[in-house]
């Protein structure tokens, strides 16, 4: 007896195919080589020999890297709470749909578009010693101009300042999508109830948004993890490497010195650091909902 | 959010002027920097050298951007920028718009599977991946070429995800429809789903391009040679030598100008980037 | 150009799911037959895998004689009517008729006449030109109809298209339908949960639930003889009483029947062989409860709810022993809440279903 048709089939699957290649060939295999790279001793004449975990050990008993860790883990550390915050609070102040408050959402958002190079340029032209507009600022006050980019500490600083301003329009909308899915009920059932606007804010307004606040907060950690550009070019990881990330170790490490094994290793653990903040999000994101939220 | 008059608008929601002002004030810190980045591409470059206090004084001069008409520089970085920018998005939204219409509609061996392996493909950084692909591009010579710059990003799963949500809200019974008037499943796709999904292309392709343009990483690794530099490495390179480079006023003209076709895509195609980027949700 | 449609043991798994158990029943061609039944007892998918858009786990499906569970849906010469009308947004009305002829390659005069003749049918002429989003419901419907009908197929597949409509428009529409199955004499099969439609619009009732068939029937025969204790209790407004046995007699004329509220009652029903009381009910509509008059007297009803419908009245009421039964007075009645009225049954409309649910009635009827 002949079969029945059957709505799964082997040619719906052509579909998927072109994709799948290009996946295949530019994300799964690289990705792949770049574990095996790890763990060879390569550079870029010859095939490497086997080291086993020997780079890694190489990776984490640089100081170098060390610092760069310890750099990034700070950078996160301040970064994204500023970010976050900033977001939620410009989100709460324009959420509303009037001509000055689109005007406002569209001119935090802009600096989103602009490429990293551009927004380095921007802020060394602000922080150059002598000529910045900081500096500038600080000799009309009166002041001692502080060299931003080349003190310790400062550079990070310098950094963070650019990073947070070229970063603020996503948390700002993320939260904004978020805020008008509240249901407008829970907020006339609270002047019925004669709640202050403190008390809506704490009581109604965050808790409506708390799952947001966790996926946009995760979502920032895996994006500012990969800190490179602005480090890059507006103090070059200095001085001292006070102000160098993870990435531009990983870059230094595998393009300039070309040891490729051990840049491997060391993208291996950002990598690892990477997923573990995205599991997070996906556990956070899938708990929520089967809690009904 | 009505903006009815005569309906009751619960306090919580309406004007709360002092985080209004601090937002004003906020927007005027955001746009310091920029003012003073245009302040300084309109100043003669030999004034600004004795100070660059002198953005505050008149006379102002349009020599700079001048000079950018006549420097070719500028010019080569944008033609590669955009060549590789247009050839990402094409790429991708092909790509993208056949698996997503896959996942989400055709039945098949291991869908459920793949997809999940797609989904993984997210949360891989570029950082992972980025020597190995070098080193493969090596062998392949697909270095400093256009091509080389724009594969890359045609393996985003980004794509497929977000075609895959849109082809999934279109209702089901369009396709059953199409099906029983005998349809072939290409053509199903071509006349029928992608129509539906304009939109969603548009919005795809909008943020891939742009993601293309201002791709700094993977070109600054690629793209060695002077003359395949996109504008994102252009202008990191224009500023190694800052002191000893054509001026200040110079390079700022040069950032001014270089940032101008990414702000005219925004303030066109504002409203598809942020429903790309909010998901839709933001009015 | 109707034909007909042979469902043969067709059995439907989701995994470990069955939703639908060895299905069987043939559609004569020309026959307007209504899938009817309450929600997920199978009736939507079983309409969809003679479409071809479920897949078949066990069974054949044939149409005029040739096994069609082997084809793709677009060549089983069966066209749909969906619930939502899934027209085509982005394409207008003529377009949204003439696809599919398109893509089997018909001449475009050929395409034109279809549409034309069908536009006519329906009334649609002058909507040719529009999108579907400017149509109103009613319009949309008889546009997914027209791309129907262009189609010439073996078999209309109709689900659940009255859904959508407010209650006006789908009286009209029931008529309408009705009329189109006079005017083409094509093969129709319906699916529904409404009774009322499936009543009005039938041929022969196919009434499913919890995965198989209760009973195929002309609409008549499923209103007074019901095969099963759920068709008695589906059918019909308001639903039968339902009144619990406690014991039987056997007679020569029929089954003496003992129950709480009505006391024994001498019945025409000749039951099957195997018949046991036990767990048994007695089946009685409420229009075959009369409401006597002052003076009569019969069995005792205290009235709980009065329903005045205009041109009945419905009586909720409770038994001397608490059994609640429903009878149907005039339009008329003065009956209120609190009065104790006196009602005689029609004993030649009992119903008896055993434990199981099955009838038994009249030998041979």
């Amino acid at each position: 007896m002949a079969e029945s048709y059957r709505r799964n089939q082997w040619s719906h699957g052509l579909f998927i195919l072109p994709y799948l290649a290009f996946f295949t060939v530019l994300l799964v295999f690289p990705l792949i080589w770049g574990m095996w790279l790890s763990l060879h001793k390569v550079d870029l004449f010859g095939p490497g020999r086997f080291v086993g975990l020997a780079n890694y050990v190489r990776v984490f008993g640089d100081s170098v890297f060390l610092q760069a860790l310890r750099n990034t883990l700070v950078f996160v550390a301040f970064s994204v709470p500023a970010l976050v915050a900033l977001g939620l609070f410009l989100a709460l102040a324009l959420n509303r749909t009037t001509r000055s408050t689109s005007f406002l959402r569209g001119l935090f958002f802009s600096s989103s578009v602009l490429s990293v190079t551009i927004v380095t340029l921007i802020w060394r032209f602000v922080f150059i010693p002598g000529d910045g507009l900081l500096p500038v600022i600080f000799e009309q006050l009166g002041m001692a101009p502080l060299n931003f980019l080349s003190t310790s500490g400062w550079s990070l600083f310098a950094v963070g300042v650019a990073t947070v301003w070229w970063c603020l329009g996503l948390p700002m909308m993320l939260f904004l999508a978020a805020l008008q899915q509240i249901p407008v009920d829970l907020y006339e059932a609270a002047a019925l109830d004669n709640a202050s606007p403190w008390r809506v804010l704490t009581r109604i307004t965050l808790p409506s948004i708390a799952r947001t606040i966790m996926l946009v907060t995760i979502i920032q950690i895996v994006m500012q993890f990969q800190l490179f550009g602005q480090a890059q070019l507006m103090t070059n990881g200095g001085p001292n490497g006070s102000s160098r990330p993870l990435v531009m170790y990983i870059y230094e490490v595998g393009f300039v010195r070309w040891d490729l094994g051990k840049g491997a290793a060391a993208s291996q653990v950002l990598f690892l650091i990477i997923l573990i903040a995205a599991m997070a999000q996906y556990v956070v994101s899938t708990r929520k909902t089967e809690a009904g939220e | 959010m009505t903006p009815d008059n005569t309906t009751y608008r619960p306090a919580a929601l309406t004007a709360n002027r002092t985080m209004l002002w601090l937002a004003g004030i906020l927007s005027a810190v955001m746009m310091a920097p920029v003012a003073w980045l245009i302040g300084l591409s309109i100043k003669n470059n030999q004034e600004l050298m004795l100070g660059t206090e002198s953005v505050f004084r008149m006379p102002y001069t349009i020599a700079n951007y001048l000079n950018i008409l006549h420097s070719s520089q500028v010019f080569g970085w944008l033609v590669n920028s955009f060549i590789v920018a247009c050839g990402q998005t094409l790429g991708v939204l092909v790509l993208s718009s056949l698996a997503g219409y896959a996942f989400a509609r055709l039945h098949f061996p291991f869908r459920r599977t793949l997809f999940i392996i797609v989904l993984f493909g997210l949360a891989v950084p570029e950082q992972a991946v980025i020597i190995a692909r070098h080193q493969m591009f090596n062998w392949f010579g697909l270095h400093n070429s256009y091509l080389g710059l724009m594969l890359p990003g045609m393996s985003s799963a980004f794509g497929v995800f977000l075609m895959t949500q849109f082809f999934r809200a279109i209702p089901k019974e369009i396709d059953e429809a199409a099906l029983l008037d005998n349809a072939s499943q290409f053509r199903i796709f071509w006349k029928i789903m992608l129509p539906l999904t304009l939109p969603a292309q548009a919005t795809l392709g909008i943020f891939t391009f742009l993601h293309g343009w201002n791709d700094y990483w993977w070109p600054l690794i690629s793209a060695t040679k002077k003359e395949m530099f996109t504008l994102t490495v252009g202008i990191a390179s224009s500023q190694t030598n800052f002191a000893q480079s054509e001026g200040l006023g110079f390079l700022a003209a040069q950032a001014v100008f270089a940032s101008l076709p990414v702000l005219i895509v925004y303030l066109v195609f504002q409203r598809h980037i942020v429903t790309a980027v909010s998901g839709g949700a933001v009015k | 150009m109707s034909a007909s449609i042979e469902i043969n043991n067709v059995t439907k798994r989701y995994g470990a799911l069955t939703v639908l158990d060895n299905i069987s029943l043939t559609i004569k061609p020309g026959e307007f037959v209504v899938f009817l039944g309450p929600s997920g007892c199978g009736k939507s998918t079983l309409l969809r895998m003679i479409a071809g858009l479920e897949d078949v786990t066990d069974g054949t499906i044939s149409a005029g004689g040739t096994r069609v569970d082997t084809l793709p849906p677009g060549q089983r010469g069966v066209a749909m009517v969906f619930q939502s009308y899934a027209l085509y947004p982005h394409m207008t009305v003529a377009q949204n008729m003439a696809f599919g002829l398109e893509n089997i390659k018909l001449p475009r005069d050929e395409i034109n006449r279809r549409v034309a003749l069908a536009a006519e049918t329906l009334e649609i002429g002058h909507l040719l030109d529009r999108k579907p989003e400017k149509l109103s419901g009613g319009q949309r419907q008889r546009v997914a109809i027209g791309r129907a009908i262009v189609k010439e197929p073996k078999a209309f597949l109709f689900d659940e298209p009255l859904s959508n409509l407010d209650a006006a428009l789908r009286g009209r529409t029931r008529l309408e339908l009705a009329q189109l199955h006079a005017r083409l004499g094509s093969t129709m099969v319906f699916v529904t949960h409404d009774q009322v439609e499936a009543m009005t619009l039938a041929d022969r009732i196919v009434i499913m639930h919890d995965r198989k068939i209760e009973q195929i029937g002309t609409p008549m025969e499923v209103y007074q003889k019901p095969a099963t204790r759920f068709v008695a209790g589906f059918i019909g407004s308001p639903a039968m009483n339902f009144i619990p046995v406690t014991a039987v007699g056997y007679d020569n004329a029929g089954l003496s029947v003992t129950t709480g509220g009505l006391g024994t009652l001498q019945t025409q029903i000749q039951p099957q062989p195997g018949f046991s009381h036990d767990g048994s009910t007695l089946g009685i509509r409420a229009e075959d409860v009369t409401v006597l008059s002052d003076g009569e007297t019969g069995i005792g009803l205290t009235v709980e709810v009065v329903e005045r419908l205009g041109d009945r009245t419905l009586v909720y009421g409770a038994l001397d022993d608490g059994t609640k039964l429903t009878a149907e007075a005039d339009g008329r009645s003065a009956a209120r809440i609190g009065d104790r009225l006196q009602i005689r049954l029609d004993l030649s409309a009992l119903h008896l279903f055993d434990a199981k649910g099955i009838a038994h009635r009249l030998e041979g009827v």
